[in-house]
């Protein structure tokens, strides 16, 4: 195998990744299994007890599932919907990057204005920014839908 | 860009329906080219000049200034 069949067959390999959607139907799985898990875990803020495990595990478990609802195919999967989509992906990367770098300051300075005692530079968690950029990117894809 | 692929449906007698499945692509995609929000891609283009038996030219126009 020489050097250029090599580079083709990963660009083929990449291609295949980039083009993989889930079929439409894993949408309401996702969908049902996001609103199942938040459910939960709303529960668990106002029934007593310690349930630092379980609710760790549900915030991963909602992500999973935002995954599945952003992974899945439309109806009718064409080329606008696919425009639509890395539209709606670059605005919820950059979206994400400005929010992971701006929130901490935004924070503090209301800590601080707000006088708290805990006024400190704290980064955002990893849950924090991927459900941003999860949310942002389905809004916007939907939005963008709408509008076609 | 503008376009006149109203018309040529209108010649042809084919409603938005029709002419997204003959071309493999959704109702809305028609509507959102007809109304200029989306431009199709060339693949699409050549699919509808195939359809509309005329070269792309005749129905896709570049606006001044593009």
């Amino acid at each position: 195998m020489n050097l250029k069949s090599v580079s083709e067959c990963e660009d083929r390999r990449i291609q295949k990744f980039i083009n993989f959607k889930l079929p439409n139907y894993f949408k309401k799985i996702g969908w049902a299994g996001f609103i199942l898990s938040f459910i939960i875990l709303f529960s668990t803020k106002l029934l007593d007890g310690d349930f630092s495990v379980m609710v760790e595990i549900l915030k991963r478990l909602l992500l999973v599932f935002l995954l599945i609802v952003v992974m899945s195919k439309e109806k009718e999967e064409d080329e606008m919907i696919k425009s639509i989509r890395a539209q709606a992906f670059s605005f919820a990367f950059v979206g994400a990057v400005a929010y992971t770098l701006l929130q901490p300051f935004v924070n503090l300075t209301v800590s601080l204005i707000a006088k708290t005692e805990k006024a400190i530079f704290k980064d955002l968690g990893d849950f924090q920014i991927l459900w941003f950029m999860m949310i942002v990117y389905l809004v916007v894809f939907m939005k963008l839908k709408k509008r076609a | 860009m503008k376009n006149t692929l109203k018309v040529e449906r209108a010649i042809n007698s084919l409603t938005q329906e029709q002419l997204a499945k003959k071309i493999g692509v959704s109702r809305q995609t028609i509507n959102s080219i007809e109304t200029n929000r989306y431009v199709p891609s060339t693949l699409l283009a050549l699919k509808l000049s195939k359809i509309f038996n005329k070269p792309v030219n005749d129905f896709f126009t570049l606006e001044e200034g593009e």
